[in-house]
């Protein structure tokens, strides 16, 4: 089995100071070191519980990665890995967002500790504020064609604006480090918009939000991700998918309002700037 | 300076479910008896910020008439007497929600699961917090402030000890719900729900209404109504609803408590809106068991709970 380190993580634990990190095979398998504490567990368990769910509906199952069960693995000093789906084996340049859902990532189950270092955070970006928080991106620059990230310690500090700015940059194809230029947000129709497109899938989740009350999903983020390989003439091939399971609990027969009021903020956010797009290619 | 307003005798709401009383001498709410009622300015800016609130909101044209429809209407400041006797204070003056009812039986529910916002002081914060954690507002996203419910078999009102309300935890909250469409609310067996397709069913009924407003919360970003109410009413005095044709129940929402408001800033509310949707689900699950009683013929839970 060749492993090797995922090219585009974008947001969560890399690999450094001799823990382990994420791999990647070349048989479109992620393999995710089952992190300390409990999470490892929790994270395992929701997804065994997920996957043999059967009131969980398919067009609701295709916004999760698949599971593959656990396995130890070498070269990791035999850690037990969360065997997924990876899911930009099928992309060649794939633009990635990370956006932690919620306008809180505490929850009651948690430590004292560990609830007032969420708060901590809550306060400092945008989940307070606004019901979630980018924790990061990466964007291929068509005019340099390469790949661009911006500053990690910038986008923490990122207030609403900074939101609307980072959402418009992930769907344009000038030049992204230049801070003089406006976003171009060329791409907006064929990464948010249409039958497929992000926010039609984001009104699905919506929808299952609304009913379910089977899981809780602290702190989990939405992955957004689209195919800039020839993207005029295949399309963004845009897709939500759900990650980050590890603080994620029963619903106990309540909804996961946290979560689907920072989705329905979220959605509203891309909602802004496909109609603002929509009105500048009127005008 | 607002305008002093002398004649008409004011006294103490008979249907206050929740917040300040003006009963016993404290500084609380008063009536006219003629469909106005008279809300004291609070402490600190909260007065005013309400004042604020409803003087912006009655006249945005951008919300529309149904969603106008479930805030009380305003009726200026008007200066009067206290109710604990301190003198001459503003009120803010609003339409009495509850005037053309004759035995409403009420329920306050404060939406959101989170009662403090950004900026506020340290000391609210915790306050909040604390509150917030130790009901159904964390878990649920919403709770019970109050509720009054007439009894027909005791032909008298049940209104729990606002302590005990407090207190609930998500089952007593949900038992609550059932409580309040039931026909044998005061005793101790299980809540029959014998009215909860008449008052949360139905094309005009509460889960109707509640699905307008979380529509509008859906875009609206004009306010964030931090620690506001959902107030849920319906006639319950049996001559009425014998006399009256179908919607002699008038079952009824309307938004209130709008001290804590702040300005939207083209972000939705989504603490409010999460808080509603679950309440939603609540009234959703309650009307679907209902639903399946009447086909067998025997009261089951439905979802586990």
């Amino acid at each position: 089995m060749h492993l090797k380190a995922p090219e585009h993580q974008v947001a969560g634990h890399i690999a450094k100071d001799g823990k382990p990190g994420p791999l990647v095979d070349d048989k479109g398998r992620f393999f995710k070191p089952l992190q300390g504490d409990s999470r490892g567990e929790i994270e395992v368990k929701f997804y065994e519980s997920f996957s043999s769910n059967t009131e969980v509906p398919d067009h609701i199952r295709r916004y999760f990665p698949v599971y593959h069960g656990t396995q130890a693995v070498e070269g990791s000093d035999g850690a037990t890995m969360i065997v997924l789906e990876n899911l930009l084996s099928k992309y060649s340049k794939p633009s990635v967002m990370d956006v932690k859902m919620g306008s809180r990532t505490w929850y009651p189950e948690a430590s004292e500790e560990y609830i007032q270092k969420c708060l901590r955070k809550d306060a400092r970006s945008t989940t307070v504020s606004s019901g979630f928080r980018i924790s990061g991106f990466e964007v291929f620059d068509h005019r340099e064609l390469s790949f661009w990230k911006p500053d990690r310690k910038l986008l923490n500090g990122i207030k609403v604006d900074g939101v609307r700015v980072a959402l418009r940059k992930f769907v344009s194809s000038n030049t992204l480090s230049d801070t003089s230029s406006k976003p171009d947000s060329a791409f907006a129709s064929s990464v948010y918009g249409g039958s497929n497109g992000i926010l039609t899938q984001l009104l699905e989740l919506k929808t299952w939000f609304e009913n379910q009350t089977f899981y809780h999903f602290n702190s989990c983020s939405i992955l957004i991700i689209y195919e800039n390989e020839a993207i005029n003439d295949n399309g963004a091939r845009a897709q939500v998918k759900l990650v980050d399971f590890a603080h994620v609990h029963d619903g106990n027969g309540v909804i996961d309002h946290n979560f689907l009021g920072g989705l329905c903020s979220f959605i509203n956010f891309v909602r802004d700037i496909l109609q603002s797009v929509d009105e500048s290619t009127e005008n | 300076m607002y305008p002093v307003f002398c004649s008409k005798k004011l006294k103490a709401p008979e249907h206050q479910v929740a917040g300040h009383s003006a009963k016993e001498g404290r500084l609380g709410p008063l009536v006219d008896g003629e469909g106005r009622f008279f809300k004291p300015f609070q402490h600190d800016f909260r007065g005013e910020n309400e004042a604020r609130f409803y003087k912006f909101f009655s006249s945005n044209k951008k919300a529309p008439d149904h969603i106008h429809g479930y805030f009380p209407a305003y009726h200026d400041i008007q200066v009067v007497e206290a109710s604990n006797g301190s003198g001459k204070l503003p009120h803010v003056v609003l339409e009495d929600v509850v005037s053309d009812y004759l035995r409403p039986t009420i329920m306050d529910t404060k939406i959101g699961s989170r009662t403090w916002y950004p900026d506020v002081s340290e000391r609210y914060f915790n306050k909040c917090m604390r509150k917030d954690r130790r009901t159904t507002s964390v878990p649920l996203g919403f709770r019970i402030s109050g509720f009054k419910i007439f009894d027909h078999q005791e032909s008298s009102y049940w209104m729990p000890d606002k302590k005990v309300v407090h207190g609930y935890n998500v089952d007593e909250a949900r038992l609550a719900f059932r409580k309040f469409v039931s026909s044998n609310s005061l005793a101790d067996s299980i809540p029959d729900c014998a009215f909860a397709s008449d008052v949360y069913g139905g094309s005009n009924g509460i889960l109707a209404q509640l699905l307008e407003l979380k529509a509008w919360f859906e875009t609206q970003t004009l306010y964030h109504l931090n620690s506001s109410s959902v107030l849920m009413f319906y006639e319950n005095d049996e001559s009425v609803l014998m006399k009256g044709g179908d919607d002699a129940v008038r079952a009824q929402v309307k938004l209130i408590d709008f001290a804590h408001f702040v300005d939207g800033n083209g972000v939705i509310d989504h603490n409010f809106l999460g808080g509603l949707c679950s309440f939603i689900k609540l009234i959703q699950d309650i009307l679907e068991s209902s639903d399946k009683s009447d086909e067998t013929g025997t009261y089951r839970f439905g979802n586990g709970h």
